[in-house]
């Protein structure tokens, strides 16, 4: 890398606008993943989509949100993916590039949310948790981090939640998943910054569509009233906060920026 | 209804502290650009009068009220103002700061006025401003506060001490006003900016580290769309928060960005 320093962008007169970019949403067949693909078609980006299996129920999920993509006047391209099959994230990229010529914004919405004691944990269930939450981000990153590369502009934004910052009990597996790409999104920061490439994470409270928590009326009535002030955040709350980062002029970088309410700011 | 118009501004009232030049100029015209009124504090009028007549070209509304940082009694008749003219305040963007009298100063050379100084503009004047509008939010129960902490607030440096604390400060003043008004809808959230170079920044060159993972300094106007988010309904699930812009300093900086080890596993071990 020489000293010269990088070219200053111009400043947009819609600052929030992504008309002519190209996202990709990976794991859009959750309502996470869904209300963000969502909200960067109505920002004006085109929006390819996959979730995270190739069952039927998760390709209807994934064709839905495409549909809502098309909707809101933009283009969609419905990927399928095998999330433990890296082969197959390179060739979600090459079909994106192959269609549009481009790879602007990538965003990792995959939550698959696992909670039991520790001593309780079995190596399968620690593999999956790993490889849905950590595992298929670098893998993403590293597909779509090439075209960006190429074109010298890329927003990354990673979905993390509170266990992979804060310390949550039984969460052990999916908290070092959540975690991991926490200290992914930094050092992607830094070695992908002088290409022009911005990687952040959003750190997301506990939603109210969350599989496992949000359908959960125990846990959600323990989350409004015991536990933390503003615990349970919306989708939309968190995709406003990716579109406000895909958008950017790329100077916030490496940042892990909460959406929760204040819950964990508090003592 | 689309996402954007959550990043909407539209007759709201913002007021912006240290809005006569540099980072407070372009975040005041940030938020006229989303659709907000501006009003335009700082100590010197000539400044705050330009920013109020850049606001009045994007056909908002403006008013400038010479204002001193460090005075309590220059917020409470901000806010007065504010109210008589407008009628509400949506937004207060505390972005007043002095960023030091003097900058490297060893310990026992520290001068105790000027520590105070210091710490009124720094950090007290962040209390003041929140302080004067926070019933008027509370009353309309909606508002977004916004406070300038700085990278200086997460890094430490030899011989400098009073703006590193005082931005420090701000940050935890920031968590604790956000959880203190929830009930009531008021927000609080800081924004913490790294090497923006500016024009009353003589010094820039020996101040900033150009070592950024972004390699570059950031631009005023990079500042904008950020504060306006935190403004607007866009953020409303934001609170607490401080946002670091800093091109990726704070994230790396054990190591420069440059820094490329290649290091295999051990015996080929794949």
């Amino acid at each position: 890398m020489s000293d010269r320093l990088a070219d200053v962008p111009t400043r947009p007169d819609q600052p929030f606008r992504l008309n002519g970019r190209a996202a990709w949403v990976v794991g859009a067949g959750r309502p996470l993943g869904h209300a963000i693909a969502n909200a960067l078609a109505e920002a004006g980006a085109d929006v390819a989509l996959t979730g995270l299996g190739t069952d039927q129920a998760e390709r209807f999920q994934v064709a839905s949100a495409a549909n809502q993509v098309w909707s809101a006047g933009r283009r969609n391209l419905a990927l399928e993916l095998d999330p433990s099959d890296p082969e197959n994230l390179d060739a979600c990229v090459q079909q994106i590039d192959a269609e549009w010529g481009r790879l602007d914004i990538l965003v990792n919405a995959q939550d698959l949310v696992f909670a039991m004691p520790f001593e309780e944990t079995g190596r399968a269930e620690w593999d999956t948790t790993i490889a849905v939450n950590l595992t298929s981000v670098a893998l993403s990153c590293q597909a779509a981090g090439k075209l960006m590369a190429r074109d010298g502009f890329g927003r990354i934004i990673n979905v993390v939640s509170a266990p992979g910052v804060r310390g949550v009990a039984n969460m052990v597996a999916y908290a070092a998943a959540k975690g991991g790409v926490v200290a992914l999104t930094r050092a992607l920061s830094q070695e992908w910054g002088a290409q022009g490439i911005a990687v952040n994470a959003v750190h997301a409270g506990f939603y109210e569509d969350q599989a496992g928590i949000g359908d959960n009326a125990q846990y959600v009535e323990e989350l409004r009233s015991a536990l933390l002030p503003g615990a349970l955040v919306k989708s939309q709350d968190i995709a406003a906060l990716v579109v406000m980062l895909a958008a950017d002029s790329g100077f916030i970088s490496g940042q892990t920026i909460a959406v929760d309410g204040a819950a964990s700011q508090r003592t | 209804m689309s996402v954007l118009d959550d990043f909407r501004l539209d007759d709201q009232v913002a007021i912006v502290t240290g809005a006569g030049r540099g980072l407070g100029r372009a975040m005041a015209l940030a938020f006229a650009d989303a659709g907000a009124h501006v009003v335009c504090a700082a100590r010197t009028v000539a400044q705050i009068d330009e920013t109020a007549a850049l606001v009045e070209q994007r056909g908002r509304r403006a008013l400038s009220v010479p204002t001193d940082a460090a005075d309590a009694d220059a917020f409470n008749a901000l806010a007065a103002t504010t109210m008589e003219t407008f009628g509400r305040i949506d937004i207060l963007l505390n972005n007043a700061g002095n960023y030091a009298t003097r900058n490297t100063v060893p310990l026992g050379d520290l001068n105790d006025d000027e520590w105070q100084i210091d710490m009124d503009v720094n950090l007290t004047s962040k209390m003041y401003g929140a302080r004067a509008v926070v019933p008027h939010m509370a009353a309309a129960g909606r508002g977004s506060i916004i406070n300038l902490a700085s990278i200086y607030a997460f890094a430490g440096r030899k011989d400098w001490y009073t703006y590193f604390a005082a931005k420090a400060a701000v940050v935890n003043f920031t968590r604790s006003l956000a959880l203190s008004y929830t009930d009531v809808n008021i927000r609080a959230n800081a924004i913490a900016p790294g090497p923006f170079p500016v024009s009353h920044f003589a010094d820039q060159a020996s101040v900033f580290n150009p070592k950024l993972a972004v390699p570059r300094f950031g631009q005023p106007w990079e500042m904008g769309p950020l504060a306006v988010f935190l403004a607007s309904d866009a953020s409303a699930g934001v609170n607490g928060e401080t946002i670091i812009i800093d091109g990726g300093g704070l994230a790396g900086g054990v190591t420069p960005p440059t820094w490329r080890p290649r290091i295999a596993l051990p015996g080929g071990a794949a």
